[in-house]
Parts: C-alpha cells; structure tokens; sequence
C-alpha cells in the first residue's frame, strides 16, 4: 500500500452529497447533553436561538469513502473531529453537505504504521451560503485486509 | 456576563466543568446526535465488544468543550474547535474539561485556548484546541 500512491489518486475527490434536516429538539438535547447553558443554544425563545457550533459533526454522509476506495486494513477508528463554523445552524434548517477526501497521510503510532483519512464535509444552507466545515479523521491500523 | 478581549491573560485557565457522563444523559444525546450504537448505550453489549464498558461518544466531549469555553466566555464566537479523540471515556465514570488560553491575538480580537477532557485517574483522553473570538 503506497499512501503516495493514494493521495495523488484520491486526495480532492468529491463522492457524496446528502441533505440534512435541523431538528430543534434534536439542536436542543445535543445542547443540554453537551453542557451548554448560554440561552443562544437552550431556549428556543431567544432571538438568537441556534444549534451549538459543533452540532454539524452528527451528521453522517451516505458513504463514508468513496465506493472504489481501497480497503486498507481490518479496523477503522474515528480518531477526531474539527469543526469550522461558518454561520449560525438553525432549527428548520435544511443543510446540503459534499463530502470529499481532504487528505490522506501515515503515522506511525505505538502499535504500528497507521493510515489517517481526513473525510471533509462541507455544509452549505439551501442558498448555496456555506455554514460549517467539518473534518473527520479517520485512522486505519495497517494489517491484512478483512 | 460576556467576557471582553482586553480582560483574558495568556495562561488565564478557564473554569472547569464536569461532563455528564451518566447513562441517562449519553442516551439523550445519541438520540439527538442519531447515533444508534450499542457501544455507547449499553455497557454489557459495549463489553461483548471488548471495551471496559460503554463509551461517550467523542463528539459528545467536543460538545461539552465547547459548552465549556461558552461558559467561560458568553456570547463569544468559536472560529474553530479541532478535537483528537485520542482513547474512549467511560459512561457513568467522573470526566471533566479544561482548558486554557495559549495566545492572544489584537488585531481579530481572538485567543487559542488548548482543551482536555480527563477521566477520574487524570488521564487525559480527548484534546483540542480552539479559536475564540470575543
């Protein structure tokens, strides 16, 4: 497996685009459950009311990588999340993510080489104006394939 | 009371907060985050698994990060939170944020805050950081 090989071939690659509706009692228990208390994110009587700035990461894409991608290894593990907000995420919004792979590089951890895949999804409102970034990374433990 | 940019020191801790790691709490929020795992609501089917018992999901400590820098500063903005989910914490275990601001920037009227979660031994098991602006 040559991750040169895998960048140059995938890096860039857009593969998915799915819609996601904003529920507010699902903005509104991602809230409570996370610990928010400032009312912009717990009473949906404030004139700001939104979901909090990472609530975006719920939201899966159809696939996970691209259908041709090669299987690298027995076991995927998430390995962490960054989020860019962009605009506020309101209750009733409808969000359109692209889904694409942002990068693709190697580590070598404790237990051995490790590949890590950056899943970027791109959020955008129904206006085409974007509202959040979100990057999920990906590791893969090198072995024989499953 | 919202917190001003000429009032936050470099090194300044915010204050921590615990996270709610109690079953009750977790299976709310997979149901908002519609994440449907046993790993994360059941401890038993979590240790068929062979994880020490069921797990809060990782974006449910970058939630509670966040929760912590808008208590620490309300009505501020998160320009970005990166979180390294770097091993799993326990549901029904004590776990607890931190953070503290690492840079000041004048001219965006902005600061980098580092961020942890540790479980109860203090092992730190997810960081971060974040960009503030306020």
């Amino acid at each position: 497996m040559d991750v040169a090989e895998l960048r140059q071939k995938w890096m860039g690659f857009a593969f998915d685009t799915t819609e996601f509706e904003v529920r507010e009692r699902d903005a509104l228990d991602f809230a409570r459950a996370c610990g928010e208390t400032d009312p912009r994110f717990v009473d949906p009587s404030h004139p700001d009311f939104q979901a909090p700035p990472t609530f975006p990461a719920r939201f899966v894409a159809r696939r996970v990588l691209p259908r041709d991608f090669p299987r690298l290894g027995p076991g995927t593990f998430d390995a962490g999340k960054s989020v860019v907000p962009k605009a506020p995420v309101r209750p009733g919004d409808v969000l359109v993510a692209d889904s694409l792979i942002h990068d693709i590089y190697e580590k070598t951890g404790r237990s051995g080489p490790m590949v890590f895949l950056v899943h970027r999804m791109e959020f955008a409102n129904r206006k085409g104006e974007p509202v959040s970034t979100v990057d999920w990374r990906m590791v893969i433990k090198l072995g024989s394939p499953g | 009371m919202s917190r001003r940019f000429e009032d936050v020191e470099f090194g300044e801790d915010l204050p921590e907060i615990p996270i709610e790691t109690a079953m009750a709490n977790v299976r709310r929020f997979t149901r908002a985050a519609g994440m449907s795992h046993a790993r994360f609501d059941d401890h038993e089917a979590a240790r068929e698994q062979g994880l020490p018992g069921a797990i809060v999901p990782g974006i449910m400590s970058q939630g509670a990060l966040a929760a912590l820098i808008h208590r620490w500063a309300p009505g501020c903005t998160i320009d970005r939170i990166d979180t390294v989910f770097r091993a799993p914490l326990l549901v029904d275990r004590p776990a607890h944020c931190r953070g503290v601001v690492t840079d000041l920037d004048e001219t965006t009227r902005s600061v980098e805050v580092d961020l942890t979660v540790t479980n109860e031994t203090g092992e730190t098991r997810v960081l971060g950081t974040a960009t503030v602006r306020l």
